[in-house]
C-alpha cells in the first residue's frame, strides 16, 4: 500500500516507522525539518518538508497514486483542509483524519470525513479497564 | 442584514466598524479574550469570544439567521473550515473567506468556495500597479482575474507607435478593445494607425499580461540601444 502521513509528532512518527517495517510504501509530511529528522535512519520511506496542504508538496509526496492519507497533526483545521484536499482533489481512496478536539468532530462528520478520535478511544479503553476491575 | 465576522484582527475590526456604520446587524466572532474586550469596549455590537470553527460557538453568534459570513482570521485553514461549515451545514451561499497565502487560492476555488478575497495579492498588485503606471497597467478585473483590461499609454519611446493595428505582433489570448484618443472612443480595426498619446485597452488574461508587458519593456531596450 502507498500510504502518506501527514503530521510527524508522536502519533505520525510511530505510525510512519511501524508501516514501513511492515512493508507498505511511506510518504511523510511537516512543515518541522526536524521532526522528520527525527526518524533517523531506520526509516527507508519518503519524507518531505513543507506546508502540509499545499498542492505541490502533496504530489512531491506522492498524493496521485496513494491508496491511503492519514492526517495526523495536531491542528484541527489543518487536518480538514488537508483532507478535503486528498478526497476532493486528488481522489485518494481512503482518508483518515485524527480529531484533536472532541467538540470538532462534529465539523468533520459534516465535511464527511472519516476520523479517529484518540481522546474518545483513550477514555473508552480507561472506562472498561476501571468497570473490568470492578466485576 | 445579519451578518457575522470572524476575526477580530486589522481587517475584520474594519469591516466591523464599516458594516456597523451602513446599519448592519453585525455579530464577531474572535479567539483572544484582551482583542475581544478591546473591541467591545470600542464598538457597539456582539462580540463572542470563541474558536470560529467550533458549530456551537458559530449558532451563538447567531448563524442560523445570517445573511452573509465573512472569515477573516489570518489563517488560512480556518477560514476554510468556516466557510466549509456554513456552507454545507447552514446553507448560507454568501460565505466570503479571506485568502493570506495567494497560493492557496486555487486551493479554495477547488474546494467550492468561490467567494474570496487575497489579501496579499490584492496588496501586492496595487505596488506593481504603481511601479509599472506608466507603461502598461491593469485599469479592471474581471471574476477575480480570470479576465483583466489592461491600459497601454503610448509615450514616443513605445514601438507602437505609427504602427497600424493589423502589423502589431500581440499573443493569441488577447484583443485590442479600444483606442483613447483626445477624449474620443475609437473601436481599432486592422488599419487603425496608432498615434502619439493614444491610450490603449486591451481585454486578456492574467497569464498573458507578462508576455504583454514583456512587449513593451523589450521596445525600451531597443530604443534605448538606438539612441546610443
Amino acid at each position: 500500500m502507498y500510504i502518506i502521513i501527514v503530521g510527524c509528532g508522536r502519533l505520525g512518527s510511530v505510525l510512519s516507522m511501524e508501516l514501513s517495517d511492515a512493508g507498505h510504501n511511506i510518504a511523510v509530511i511537516d512543515s518541522d525539518s526536524k521532526r522528520l529528522e527525527a526518524l533517523g535512519n531506520g526509516f527507508n520511506g519518503l519524507s518531505v518538508k513543507g506546508i502540509e496542504y499545499d498542492s505541490n508538496v502533496l504530489r512531491e509526496a506522492g498524493i496521485s497514486r496513494a491508496d491511503y492519507l492519514l492526517s495526523l497533526t495536531s491542528d484541527d483545521n489543518l487536518n480538514i483542509m488537508v483532507s478535503l484536499i486528498a478526497k476532493d482533489c486528488f481522489k485518494v481512496p481512503r482518508v483518515i483524519a485524527r480529531v484533536n478536539e472532541p467538540s470538532k468532530k462534529s465539523v468533520y462528520e459534516l465535511l464527511f470525513i472519516e476520523t479517529i478520535n484518540p481522546t474518545e478511544l483513550i477514555s473508552y479503553i480507561i472506562k472498561s479497564k476501571i468497570e473490568g476491575d470492578r466485576k | 442584514m445579519k451578518s457575522i465576522i470572524i476575526g477580530g484582527g486589522k481587517v475584520g475590526y474594519n469591516l466591523l466598524k464599516t458594516l456597523k456604520e451602513r446599519g448592519y446587524d453585525v455579530t464577531l466572532v474572535e479567539r483572544d479574550e484582551d482583542t475581544c474586550r478591546r473591541i467591545a469596549d470600542d464598538i457597539n455590537t456582539d462580540v463572542i469570544c470563541g474558536d470560529g470553527t467550533d458549530i456551537d460557538v458559530l449558532k451563538d453568534a447567531g448563524i442560523k439567521k445570517a445573511d452573509i459570513i465573512a472569515a477573516v482570521t489570518g489563517n488560512d485553514e480556518e477560514n476554510l473550515v468556516i466557510c466549509q461549515i456554513a456552507k454545507k451545514g447552514f446553507n448560507i451561499s454568501k460565505s466570503i473567506a479571506r485568502i493570506n497565502n495567494p497560493k492557496n487560492i486555487a486551493t479554495f476555488r477547488a474546494l467550492g468556495v468561490d467567494r474570496t478575497v487575497c489579501s496579499t495579492a490584492v496588496i501586492t498588485n496595487l505596488i506593481e500597479y504603481e511601479f509599472d503606471r506608466d507603461i502598461c497597467k491593469i485599469v479592471q478585473t474581471f471574476d477575480r482575474g480570470t479576465m483583466i483590461l489592461v491600459e497601454v499609454q503610448v509615450n514616443e519611446n513605445n514601438h507602437w507607435l505609427n504602427s497600424l493595428v493589423k502589423d502589431l505582433n500581440l499573443p493569441g489570448e488577447c484583443v485590442l478593445a479600444s483606442i483613447l484618443r483626445n477624449e474620443r472612443v475609437i473601436f481599432p480595426r486592422g488599419d487603425t494607425q496608432i498615434l502619439l498619446n493614444d491610450s490603449i485597452h486591451i481585454i486578456t488574461n492574467r497569464s498573458t499580461f507578462p508576455e504583454i508587458k514583456k512587449l513593451f519593456h523589450n521596445g525600451g531596450v531597443q530604443y534605448a540601444k538606438q539612441k546610443k
